[in-house]
């Protein structure tokens, strides 16, 4: 049996590893405190019956069983299940389809790209405000463009069943600039020579796209499914301003039941909904990680 | 070398430091005792308006000895604060009572009653008589917990009512002394300044008069505003559901679905609507000085006040009252807080709340100069003269709603109501299921 080799490390290295341990502290304990304990405590007043102020009462999965069996939950999962079919086909898919027209140069693409990212720049919550306008059934400009047509048109697309969900969809359906950046970042690093080389042999530029382009696009567009699926999961402040998770219990997601819950003192119940928005967050991790075969390399 | 190490090293302590200690406040030495408290009554928050004077006259007059300091806070968030406060062990000196500001019964009574968190009035009533005279009896028995009063108890009691537009809504019968059914037959093709959307205050008010005419319905909302409502299947509130549904059919403004409180008062103070339900403290809004929210040729000079039909008015004197003081307090801030008390009870301060505002304070005599004044209040005189002997005095939603229920739950089904997708059975069914769901 071969005996591992101790790597020898220099009396300087040594010196060095102090400092890097010292400078390090402060991450570790941003970690501990920020992030480590909030979660061991999260996983474990899940199992709990508590207030927020009184001591928690162990009650085992008595939440868990409580939250699959209510309807709002349910509706919950079936939107944010829908949502993440959007947003990883539509909203990603749009997000690559600017990537690639940007990355073709056209007349003003600066432009284009730093206009692109204007609605990044606005709060979530500005941003429902502004659709709580657009979509205002008195004076906002969709129903003012449709009337010019249709002047007996009344439609209060946040709070009427089934456009609720729709009038949410489109409030983040079309800001992809995320994605569009991470996309256009690895096109611009793909290597002339292989386009080049794959025009030389007649691939038309279709061929190019989808058999050199994308592929080597992979891992960005992974990330950009990570990302766009996870910020569904915890989507919040859009729907909070606009619906409330109404009518009903039509746009109804995870996060607005978390806060709910803290309003009605159930502490647990909100933690129970919170290991699940993190198991989700996991799974889609998963998921997507060994479809995109993320941890491979591209070249 | 040494240079860069102690620099290092400075740098890395300072990074570790400024993550570990927190902020202080050093305690400033004075002889005035001074009380910082965060309230809702600030801003846009009709309230405001009385109650930031009403502060700065009690700065004037204890001027060199007291000195309160309000903080502004948003009411949706007022609640929020005061919980988050209360799990930090820093609660301010005053803290509005449950029921108001968003803070609800429940919280109030599994937090801060179990844990001894309010402190007992009781010797600051004793010491000043000619201030307890003044509480309403109901409102003092309700803040009597186990021999302490947790909370001070109202003086002065706002019945809601409603506003109409005289210059578009007229009847032979005053409404007050119409029946429901006369009622919702004289509105023909007049409109309901409706809410659905927040918390459907104004809707909330209606269903509450609609309920409290039905047999057995004022006893079904005010005989639950200790425990709370959880079920909502019961003849009375069912048969009050279905008639909202009609008028919202009908008679609702145009807006009605997805309106919040701004566009109900917006749908009134345009002419969109003859008829508003919203209490006294409105009637700030149909001064010449807030013309500027007026549009349509709206004249505050044409709306009238009075109660609902079947004589009825909305209230609930079995409630927490107005403020509790933090037990967590020192003794010098509990005297200031006492203080803030009973000046804001004082006969010339509920006098001047009661021009400003409405309502009424049944233990106090009122002054004549009072009872000049509130003649010259054309809008809070009507309303003041609707209600007699026979009124009729029923509690709100909010009283028997639990927190998540009044606040979303309610306003988020009414859509579904107004647009026919749900009956007036399952609504009633799905606010039930809600109300199971706020249940600890």
């Amino acid at each position: 049996m071969k005996k591992s080799k101790k790597v020898a490390v220099s009396k300087l290295e040594q010196k060095n590893y102090k400092w890097i341990y010292l400078f390090l502290l402060p991450s570790i304990l941003i970690f501990l405190i920020f992030y480590l304990q909030p979660i061991i405590t999260v996983f474990y007043t899940s199992l709990t019956k508590w207030d927020g102020f009184n001591k928690p009462v162990f009650i085992g999965f008595k939440n868990y069983i409580t939250m699959f069996q209510n309807e709002a939950f349910q509706i919950s999962l079936r939107n944010i299940i829908l949502w993440s079919i959007i947003a990883a086909t539509l909203h990603v898919g749009f997000g690559v389809l600017v990537a690639f027209i940007l990355y073709q140069k056209p007349k003003g693409w600066k432009f284009t790209r730093a206009v692109f990212m204007v609605p990044n720049v606005i709060s979530a919550a500005a941003w429902a405000m502004i659709y709580k306008f657009i979509f205002n059934d008195d004076m906002g400009i969709l129903n003012n463009i449709i009337r010019k047509f249709n002047p007996d048109f009344h439609v209060q697309w946040f709070f009427s069943s089934p456009y609720a969900f729709w009038a949410v969809t489109i409030t983040w359906l079309f800001y992809a600039v995320i994605v569009t950046l991470i996309v256009l970042n690895d096109l611009m690093a793909v290597p002339e020579e292989l386009t080049e080389a794959a025009k030389v042999d007649g691939a038309t530029g279709w061929q190019v796209i989808t058999r050199i382009q994308l592929p080597l696009c992979r891992n960005a567009i992974g990330t950009g499914m990570i990302c766009s699926i996870t910020a569904r999961v915890a989507m919040y402040e859009q729907i909070a301003l606009t619906t409330a998770g109404g009518p009903g219990d039509d746009t109804m997601s995870l996060p607005i039941i978390l806060v709910k819950s803290i309003q009605d003192m159930k502490y647990g119940y909100a933690n129970a909904n919170g290991v699940i928005m993190f198991i989700l967050g996991l799974i889609t991790l998963a998921v997507i990680n060994k479809a995109f075969r993320m941890n491979e390399s591209v070249y | 070398m040494k240079a860069k190490r102690s620099m290092a090293l400075t740098m890395a302590a300072a990074m570790t430091l400024g993550l570990v200690v927190s902020n202080g406040t050093l305690a400033k030495a004075d002889d005035v005792v001074e009380i910082k408290f965060p309230t809702y009554l600030a801003g846009e928050n009709v309230g405001a308006k009385f109650f930031l004077p009403e502060v700065e006259r009690f700065n004037e007059k204890y001027e060199g000895k007291y000195k309160i300091t309000v903080e502004e806070v948003p009411q949706a968030s007022y609640a929020d604060k005061i919980k988050q406060l209360a799990q930090q062990n820093k609660l301010p000196v005053l803290v509005h009572a449950p029921g108001s500001g968003g803070i609800d019964t429940q919280w109030f009574k599994q937090v801060i009653l179990a844990n001894d968190m309010a402190y007992d009035l009781s010797d600051f009533a004793k010491e000043n008589p000619d201030v307890a005279a003044n509480w309403v009896d109901g409102s003092v028995d309700f803040c009597t917990v186990d021999g302490k009063l947790i909370c001070k108890p109202l003086s002065v009691i706002k019945p809601v009512g409603l506003f109409y537009n005289s210059s578009m809504y007229t009847s032979d019968k005053d409404i007050k002394d119409m029946s429901m059914d006369e009622f919702m037959e004289s509105l023909g093709d007049n409109k309901i300044a409706f809410q659905t959307a927040e918390n459907g205050w104004t809707s909330a008010l209606l269903l509450a008069a609609l309920i409290g005419n039905e047999e057995g319905g004022a006893d079904l909302l005010n005989n639950n505003t200790d425990e709370k409502l959880y079920d909502y299947t019961a003849e009375p509130f069912v048969n009050g559901v279905a008639k909202l549904q009609t008028l919202l059919e009908n008679n609702a403004s145009s807006n009605t679905i997805g309106a919040a409180y701004a566009d109900a008062a917006n749908a009134f103070m345009s002419k969109n609507a003859s008829i508003i339900c919203n209490g006294s403290w409105m009637s700030t809004e149909f001064d010449a000085s807030s013309s500027d929210k007026w549009s349509n040729d709206f004249s505050g000079d044409d709306v009238k006040a009075t109660i609902y039909p079947g004589n009825i008015a909305l209230t609930n004197e079995r409630n927490y009252g107005e403020f509790w003081v933090s037990n967590n307090a020192t003794d010098e801030e509990k005297e200031a807080a006492e203080a803030f008390l009973a000046f804001r009870d004082s006969q010339e301060e509920i006098e001047a709340l009661l021009l400003a505002e409405g309502g009424t304070a049944p233990k106090l005599t009122y002054t004549d100069d009072f009872k000049n004044k509130l003649k010259e209040n054309r809008i809070l005189s009507e309303l003041s003269e609707s209600m007699d002997e026979n009124t009729k005095y029923v509690a709100t939603l909010g009283d028997i709603f639990p927190a998540s229920v009044a606040d979303t739950e309610f306003g988020k089904l009414l859509p579904k109501l107004a647009d026919g997708t749900l009956t007036p059975e399952e609504f009633c069914q799905e606010l039930t299921k809600k109300a199971e769901e706020a249940k600890q």
